[in-house]
């Protein structure tokens, strides 16, 4: 699961943004609890992530999406910009696929439910780093709807692989990557990375500076 | 014959001279003559009740021109003295008073107006009116004098200059101008009084409804904007005080959890703690889900209802399959709606699960006319609708749910066919009232720049 370049260079290096110092800290032990992982940065607002996540290099950043002022939705998208090729997992107290797509949809590779079970979380954070980030099937319906819109109003150059859409189809109709795998005779990992490049292909549109501009503007303070 | 001022001829038919002079009075005037001089002559006269007019021709001139008024219409007007004009106002004449009124006007030297109203009745009597001293002089113009039915005191009677013949005047008129028959004027019924007193009766009863209307409705959004507001706060309440702080128990928890050996007691007690709190949290993104404004949308029933059917047949099993409308809208569906609509397809869930002993589930949620269609549809060992199954009586609840709502519920189903529900609501179901059509269509404008931007709230819960 873990990909070799990733295991060769040590623990997996986690940045946290969170407001809450408690659930900071809580976040902190926990996370440092698993020998394959170790915090190297906790922040607590948006501002101060932008500033010093960037030197610190951390392979994924758990980012609470509720943070006041700059939003956490914000931050991902600024963050984005300045470390492409990070990964950062959205964290949310309430399971609403609204919020999780516009995470997403602004740079997000992966979102948890902050009550997720420690070892799901670990999991899940590998996924993200090892490129099969889950995808639920609203996301999937959310995905292909968000493409066909911008592709319609925008005339936008990204756009899906008939393959990607395929597989996006069959996950908003509700099958598990390994049965999509199974009836498209394509192997697991094929799947996965079709669904890291569709990750991949929603963020190229919020990468710009005027989509951070953009998203900025819509997330209130 | 002399007679009374005002009074008018009544004789049987004499002899009819067709002599253009015939009937015709003397030249009158005001007793004053003086240059760019207006001289208002009036009289008035009564058609007896009990006859009617076979016909009324009027015979007259002025020096140096006249407007004549019957009844306060301009029927005639001459500019000159040589000639005479006739007029037909056989048409014009009924029972009943009636006034004629003319506005001579003198240029210059002498002056005078010279008039005969011979009106033949039906009963062969003949009424005769000529310019005499029964006509009065208007001292100044009144307004509406040439309706004016009764003269004041005030008002002289005219002059006789002098009869026919009088000198600057001629004794035979040099020519007579005959005009055409004047026809009573019809007036086209919106030009009619009382339909225009009805029209703006109308309108003034328009524009209070809609102004009671407006009220109203400025009173309903005001109050649903109020209820989203409450809902929101709501919302934002369980999320910061429940959720927030829920959220943290289970992360210390879990961090108190680590730090004990793994064959602890209290390791094991922290775990139950711990999933226990997760249940609680799960069943409060329900009440999150019910409570917040936010979430009115279609797409957001659809993405919940999808999540929540993946989530409960999750490790059984059936294989949930999902056919939503790609192009499920931000359009609202109002709480009470998704919320009986949720309970309806959990119920169907519920049953599917226990009985149904599928292998497969279809989820399928569409728009469907006007409304939302929901199927839920197993291929599992069915059961006869008309026969009723212990456990299964949650259908007639669901029927009856639906009906309330406006929508309707079908089973259909065959032992060893498999089972489909089919659930439809209307999404705006005040449509078939006018009033309701209005009130709607208002308050789906409104939610549609409520959910324009959904982004713009997201972060506010």
């Amino acid at each position: 699961m873990i990909p070799p370049s990733v295991r060769t260079r040590g623990p997996l290096k986690v940045a946290l943004v969170e407001d809450q110092p408690k659930v900071r800290e809580s976040w902190t032990r926990l996370i440092n609890s698993f020998s394959d992982l170790s915090c190297i940065c906790a922040c607590a607002t948006g501002e101060e992530a932008v500033r010093i996540i960037p030197q610190k290099l951390p392979d994924v950043i758990l980012m609470d999406i509720f943070l006041p002022r700059m939003s956490g939705i914000e931050c991902t998208a600024r963050l984005k910009v300045l470390l492409p090729n990070v990964q950062i997992v959205i964290l949310t107290a309430m399971d609403d696929q609204e919020l999780v797509f516009m995470a997403l949809e602004a740079g997000a590779d992966g979102y948890l439910l902050k009550r997720t079970k420690p070892s799901e979380l670990r999991t899940a954070l590998l996924d993200v780093l090892g490129g099969g980030a889950p995808m639920t099937s609203q996301i999937a319906r959310r995905v292909i709807e968000s493409f066909r819109q911008k592709a319609k109003t925008l005339g936008e150059s990204v756009h899906l692989s008939v393959r990607e859409e395929q597989i996006l189809a069959h996950l908003s109709q509700g099958y598990s990557n390994k049965q999509i795998a199974s009836k498209l005779e394509l192997s697991i990992d094929t799947v996965c990375s079709h669904l890291k490049h569709v990750y991949e292909k929603l963020h190229v549109s919020s990468r710009t500076e005027a989509a951070v501009r953009y998203i900025a503007s819509k997330t209130p303070p | 014959m002399a007679r009374q001022a005002g009074r008018e001829e009544i004789a049987p038919e004499a002899e009819s001279s067709n002599s253009a002079t015939n009937g015709l009075g003397c030249w009158i005037w005001a007793a004053r003559t003086f240059d760019r001089q207006t001289c208002l002559l009036w009289r008035s006269f009564d058609i007896p009740a009990s006859t009617t007019v076979a016909q009324a021709w009027l015979t007259m001139t002025a020096d140096n021109e006249y407007n004549l008024f019957l009844d306060g219409r301009n029927v005639g007007r001459g500019a000159e003295w040589r000639h005479l004009g006739r007029y037909d106002l056989t048409q014009l004449m009924s029972p009943g008073k009636h006034v004629l009124a003319v506005e001579a006007y003198n240029v210059d030297a002498e002056a005078g107006m010279l008039l005969g109203l011979q009106v033949n009745l039906a009963d062969g009597r003949v009424l005769h009116i000529k310019s005499d001293t029964s006509w009065r002089i208007v001292p100044k113009e009144v307004r509406g004098w040439q309706t004016m039915t009764k003269a004041p005191d005030s008002w002289p009677a005219a002059t006789v200059i002098g009869p026919i013949g009088t000198r600057p005047w001629w004794t035979t008129p040099e020519g007579i101008e005959i005009n055409p028959a004047l026809q009573l004027i019809k007036i086209p019924f919106w030009q009619a009084g009382w339909f225009q007193i009805i029209l703006l009766t109308l309108c003034a009863t328009a524009i209070l409804i809609s102004f009671y209307l407006m009220s109203q409705l400025t009173f309903h959004q005001k109050e649903r904007w109020l209820l989203q507001q409450e809902r929101a706060r709501i919302a934002r309440d369980i999320h910061d005080d429940i959720v927030s702080r829920m959220t943290q128990l289970v992360l210390h928890g879990e961090v108190a959890r680590n730090d004990l050996p793994a064959d602890s007691e209290t390791r094991l007690q922290l775990d139950l703690f711990c999933e226990e709190a997760r249940g609680l949290l799960a069943t409060l993104d329900e009440v999150l889900w019910a409570v917040n404004p936010r979430r009115d949308t279609l797409r957001d029933f659809a993405s919940y209802v999808t999540d929540y059917a993946q989530k409960s047949l999750k490790h059984t099993s059936i294989q949930c399959v999902l056919d939503v409308d790609l192009e499920m809208s931000v359009e609202a569906i109002d709480l009470p709606l998704r919320r009986n609509l949720l309970m309806a397809i959990k119920e169907t869930l519920n049953n599917a699960l226990k009985y149904s002993e599928a292998t497969e589930l279809l989820l399928q949620i569409q728009r469907q006319n006007q409304g939302l269609a929901v199927v839920v549809q197993d291929n599992g060992r069915g059961f006869d609708p008309a026969t009723p199954t212990p456990g299964r009586n949650g259908l007639t609840n669901m029927t009856q749910r639906m009906a309330e709502l406006g929508g309707h519920c079908r089973v259909i189903s065959q032992p060893g066919q498999g089972c489909r529900i089919e659930f439809w609501v209307p999404l705006n179901r005040s449509r078939r009232h006018l009033w309701g059509r209005m009130w709607r269509s208002k308050q789906f404008s409104t939610n549609v720049i409520e959910t324009k931007n959904p982004a713009a709230k997201s972060l506010t819960i």
